[in-house]
This record gives C-alpha cells, sequence and structure tokens, in this order.
C-alpha cells in the first residue's frame, strides 16, 4: 500500500537540495513560505488549535479522506510524486550518459548534461498541466462561476506559490533563459502529437491529462500554457527576476559559475523534488482544513 | 470534472493564478517528528468511510448559500462530496474559514451538538476547540466558521453564522 498521509508529511525533510532551493525563492518572495513538516505540527499550524484530543480528531478524519481513494487525494499525491520522479530519472539517465564518455568533472555540475530544449520545455508544461489536475483532484472546482473558480486559482499562497514561482525559475529561466516563454511558444506550436508520445513526462502521467486521445491532450496542454503564461510573465517582470538573479540566490548552497546556467537546470532536475515536497505540504493543508470544518 | 476543467482552461481562467498574496508566515523551526506510531494507531482505530457516496449531497449545492458582505471577499476554496469551504478575507488578510458539510459522510459530527443546550437562529449551536462554532441545520448539515485571525472573537463567527441562508440550506434536506 502506498503510504499514509502521516508518514509522508512526517517524512518531509528539514534540510535537504530541495529545500535550500526552495529557500532561495525567499528574496523573490518574502515570508512566503515555511517549511512546515511533521502531520501533528501541520494541524497545530493550520487549524490554531493546541488541544491535544482535538488534533488527535482532526488527524483521524484527515486519515480518512485520505484514505478514500474515491476522494481523488491519492491520485494528487501520485501526480505530484510521479511528475518529479520523471525529473529526476531523465537527470540521471543525462548524468549516467556523461559520465560514460568519461568527461573530466571539476564539480557535479560538469557531470551533466542540459536537456534538450524541446524535453525541457515539456518538462515544464507536464508541470503545469500536472498542477491544474492536481488542483481540481484536491479541491473540485470551487464555486459556482467561471469569477469564482478564477479568484480559487488566484488565491494561491504558502508552498503552493512557491511551488509555482519554482516552476518558473528553475523549469523556466534557468534552463530556457530569459524567453522561456516566448521559447515554450514556439516549440509548443510545432509539436505533434507523436512528439508528445515519446515525451517520458507526457507518458507518465498521460491517463490523468484531460482529453483522452494524445491530440486533444496537446490542445489541453497548450491552452494550460497560454492562460498562465500571462501571470509568468508579469510575475518575472515584476519582480525583476533573470537567470543570473536565481542563480545568485542558489550560490550559497552551491557554486555555480553563471555560463553554466542550462548544467545548473540539469542539476536541480536531479538533485531536487520541490514539487512532491510542497505537494505532500498542500496535500496536508488542504486535508486538514477540511477535516476540521468537517468533524 | 475533466470537461468543466478544460472548459476552464480554454477560457483562459489560469490569468489570475498565483496572484501573490498578502499571506505573513513567520519562519518556523518544525521539530523532527516523531508521532507516526502513535498516528498508525490512530488510523487503526479509525473506520474507514462507509457511505453511500450517492446519498451525500453534493458540495456544489451549498455554494450559493454562503454569506456575502460588502467590504469582505469570498473566495471558495474547496468542493468535495459533502463539503463547500470559502475563506472569509479582508484586506487581503484571511479572517475566518466558512464552510458547509454534510454530516452523512461524517455521522460523528452530530454528537457534540447532542450534548449542547446552546442555539442560533433555532438550530443547535456547537463551540470546539478555541477557533470554531458551528450549527446543526435540519439535524444534517454541519455550518462551520472557523477563525483564522485572532481579532475574529468567538461573537463573530456566531454573527457570521447568521448571515449564511441557513433556511435555504435546511431546503436541502427536507
Amino acid at each position: 500500500m502506498s503510504k499514509s498521509i502521516y508518514e509522508l508529511v512526517n517524512q518531509l525533510p528539514q534540510k535537504n537540495l530541495t529545500v535550500f532551493s526552495l529557500r532561495s525563492l525567499d528574496k523573490v518572495l518574502p515570508g512566503e513560505w515555511e517549511n512546515l513538516v511533521g502531520f501533528e505540527n501541520t494541524i497545530r499550524q493550520v487549524t490554531g488549535e493546541s488541544d491535544a484530543a482535538l488534533i488527535e480528531q482532526i488527524g483521524a478524519r484527515a486519515i480518512q479522506l485520505y484514505n478514500d481513494k474515491s476522494e481523488g487525494y491519492q491520485r494528487a499525491m501520485w501526480l505530484y510524486q510521479t511528475i518529479d520522479s520523471t525529473g529526476r530519472a531523465l537527470g540521471q539517465a543525462a548524468l549516467a550518459s556523461k559520465v560514460t564518455e568519461n568527461v573530466p568533472f571539476l564539480s557535479i555540475i560538469n557531470r551533466l548534461t542540459p536537456k534538450p530544449e524541446k524535453a525541457q520545455t515539456i518538462d515544464l508544461c507536464m508541470k503545469l498541466v500536472t498542477e491544474i489536475v492536481a488542483f481540481c483532484k484536491i479541491n473540485g472546482i470551487p464555486g459556482d462561476s467561471v469569477g469564482d473558480f478564477v479568484k480559487a486559482l488566484g488565491d494561491y499562497s504558502g508552498e503552493s506559490l512557491v511551488r509555482m514561482v519554482a516552476l518558473v525559475c528553475f523549469d523556466g529561466l534557468v534552463p530556457l533563459g530569459p524567453n522561456f516563454i516566448k521559447q515554450t511558444e514556439t516549440v509548443l506550436g510545432n509539436l505533434t502529437p507523436k512528439d508528445l508520445d515519446s515525451n517520458p513526462a507526457f507518458k507518465a502521467i498521460k491517463d490523468a491529462v484531460p482529453g483522452g486521445k494524445t491530440a486533444d491532450q496537446l490542445t489541453f496542454i497548450g491552452a494550460s500554457f497560454e492562460s498562465v503564461k500571462g501571470w509568468m510573465g508579469d510575475f518575472v517582470e515584476s519582480k525583476g527576476i533573470t537567470p543570473q538573479s536565481v542563480v545568485a540566490n542558489l550560490k550559497t548552497f552551491v557554486d555555480v559559475a553563471d555560463d553554466k546556467m542550462d548544467y545548473f537546470g540539469a542539476f536541480l532536475d536531479i538533485s531536487t523534488n520541490y514539487y512532491e515536497h510542497t505537494g505532500v505540504q498542500t496535500l496536508a493543508r488542504r486535508l486538514v482544513e477540511r477535516a476540521v470544518a468537517e468533524i | 470534472m475533466f470537461r468543466k476543467v478544460s472548459i476552464a482552461i480554454g477560457a483562459l481562467l489560469l490569468v489570475g493564478l498565483l496572484a501573490v498574496g498578502g499571506c505573513q508566515l513567520t519562519q518556523l523551526n518544525a521539530s523532527q517528528p516523531s508521532d507516526t506510531t502513535k498516528w498508525e494507531q490512530i488510523e487503526e482505530q479509525t473506520p474507514a468511510v462507509v457511505v453511500d457516496k450517492k446519498a451525500v449531497i453534493d458540495g456544489g449545492k451549498f455554494n450559493k448559500f454562503f454569506p456575502q458582505a460588502s467590504g469582505y471577499e469570498r473566495v471558495y476554496t474547496q468542493e468535495k462530496d459533502g463539503f463547500a469551504e470559502a475563506k472569509l478575507k479582508q484586506d487581503g488578510n484571511t479572517l475566518a474559514m466558512l464552510s458547509v458539510s454534510d454530516t452523512a459522510s461524517n455521522p460523528n459530527a452530530i454528537v457534540k451538538y447532542q450534548n449542547s443546550d446552546r442555539t442560533l437562529a433555532g438550530y443547535p449551536l456547537a463551540e470546539v476547540g478555541s477557533t470554531a462554532t458551528s450549527l446543526l441545520v435540519a439535524e444534517r448539515l454541519q455550518v462551520k466558521v472557523l477563525s483564522r485571525d485572532t481579532d475574529f472573537t468567538p461573537a463573530d463567527r456566531e454573527a457570521w453564522l447568521e448571515k449564511f441562508d441557513l433556511t435555504g440550506l435546511a431546503k436541502l434536506v427536507n
């Protein structure tokens, strides 16, 4: 059986490369993210309650909801985990192939191969699609109107917001450069269903992507990117973020040269799982919010 | 649901995605969790959900009975079987969570009303912990307000409970 929700939350690391890389975004989003770990701790923080018996009651309901597969929470968890493990497998394959070519390495950066632009672009889009589908699995489609749904999506904060900003920075700006939005549009415009079917990230979550046939799924992916690109562009511009500034903030824990930006993207790809990490936090928060309201 | 999502996406609904919230979280030193064994025991003692999902009222039916007031923003956050929830915000701050749930999916929730002698708007009222006040409408629907700001008092919670269309909600059951 897959892990229970309390195991997932209790096992979240307090310090690793994923946590460091997410903390590096604090310069862009001051005070927005705390690395909330531990199931009981999460219940206390989210609800503001401290009574032990009440916390256990809330936790029990949250566990019950998570364990009920028809509620969709496990599917959302699977999506967050799967999209990250795909990236890591790809990155590690790239690393292995470089090593066999006997490339001398001074540091781990020199052992990495940047992902081809097309693959990186599809990865970016698949992570975006994962976010949209997981959002709906976790929260349903809140409200009665289009405006309500927009508000629900626009209410991203905490770990959900940092996940999206990490997507922009670590899967957009760093590996693809400052024109990543334009580049993604171009690649998407030329992408065929066959291209998509041969992409590991797409293959991994294909069953969960709305559409049915690959051609329809490609349309959905394109529409997803189209709808969020404005926000992405505005965010990058308003915060004045560049690939260099993202890397500068990361330099406190990894030494990387500015001309190795695309290598750094590959490094982040294999060494972090920020989607899964923050996905567990989002899921736990939403489950607790529902549990405390239902008990 | 996917069809609904597709339509939503096609309509460029994500434009507002990720508007930076004014959330001000302090950095916490989370202690290393060592409570997995405790939760394992709790899980073992917690029965799986045995509910006829078809008998549970769709959360979407609760939305229109949620309160609204000028000067406040209402942001729906969850809509699941038998459950709908919205944030009550003012000037970007979350004051409270407003929710309606069908106790058919969690019958234990009713017990606390049987032990309560308080009522509000004619419905049994229960106060749980330090943040929650709720009503049981038509002996089945739980309407709850949870404080998320220290200035949002139990009296505020009761005032907002009364702003729900409780009569409308009751009609969903009767």
